[in-house]
């Protein structure tokens, strides 16, 4: 899994590369630190090569959308391919996170 | 059946789970790997987390296919604490984000990505079986 965040004017632009399990989801947690603290909460994630997530990203992205309401933000998920969508959708994660 | 015994350890989750998802029985289908994988990665998870409270022990786990009317069958057995995932409550869906629970969405996901699951503490030994209609 490899995460690229690029800031841009007051929202963070984030691309996600690969799968989140078990195996790599502590890195995952590390990488995405940064994005859970600071006064330009709002955040996309580009998740067109998000290829898999078991419920250990799902409890991240959780994660990142409390601490991004916390501070009054938006996150926003986009062009999420359909096997990653349809466990946003049996986990009702589609109702609690803004999947564009 | 196709079956192998582990160390069940956080560093061979991705050795167990990739010799199930490399049995013969496994379907050559992308969509339906999608699901097994899942199904798969959470109850090996669980059995990792929870089985031996952090003690050695064994998992073993296999695959079957039955019947003219074929059905993948995944089994996971070990010898840890008896415990039945299946009587956790399942997380309530309904609820906001500021109100949902970090956690209990493994086990969920096993349910929902397969057709059946079913426990039962035999021999000493947790037995938990996954099924999936193929075709």
């Amino acid at each position: 899994m490899e995460v690229t965040i690029n800031k841009q004017d007051n929202k963070t632009l984030v691309s996600l590369n690969g799968r989140i399990d078990t195996s790599n989801v502590e890195k995952f947690q590390h990488d995405i630190e940064p994005l859970m603290q600071g006064d330009n909460p709002d955040i996309v994630l580009d998740c067109s090569n998000l290829t898999y997530t078991s419920s250990q990203g799902l409890r991240m992205f959780l994660m990142l959308q409390k601490s991004v309401l916390a501070r009054s933000g938006k996150m926003v998920m986009t062009n999420m391919r359909p096997q990653v969508k349809e466990v946003f959708d049996i986990t009702g994660f589609s109702n609690i996170i803004t999947i564009l | 059946m196709t079956k192998k015994r582990f160390n069940p350890i956080k560093d061979k989750s991705s050795e167990i789970i990739e010799f199930l998802m490399s049995s013969p029985d496994i379907p050559d289908d992308d969509a339906l790997q999608f699901k097994l994988r899942l199904s798969i990665e959470e109850a090996v998870d669980n059995v990792v987390r929870y089985a031996y409270d952090g003690g050695i022990g064994w998992l073993e786990v296999g695959t079957n296919i039955d019947g003219a009317n074929p059905v993948l069958t995944i089994e996971l057995r070990d010898a840890g604490i008896k415990f039945n995932p299946l009587d956790h409550e399942d997380p309530d869906i309904s609820l906001n984000a500021e109100e949902r629970q970090i956690g209990g969405l493994g086990i969920f996901l096993c349910k929902k990505m397969m057709d059946s699951i079913s426990y039962r503490y035999e021999d000493g030994n947790n037995v938990l079986t996954m099924t999936k209609k193929l075709n």
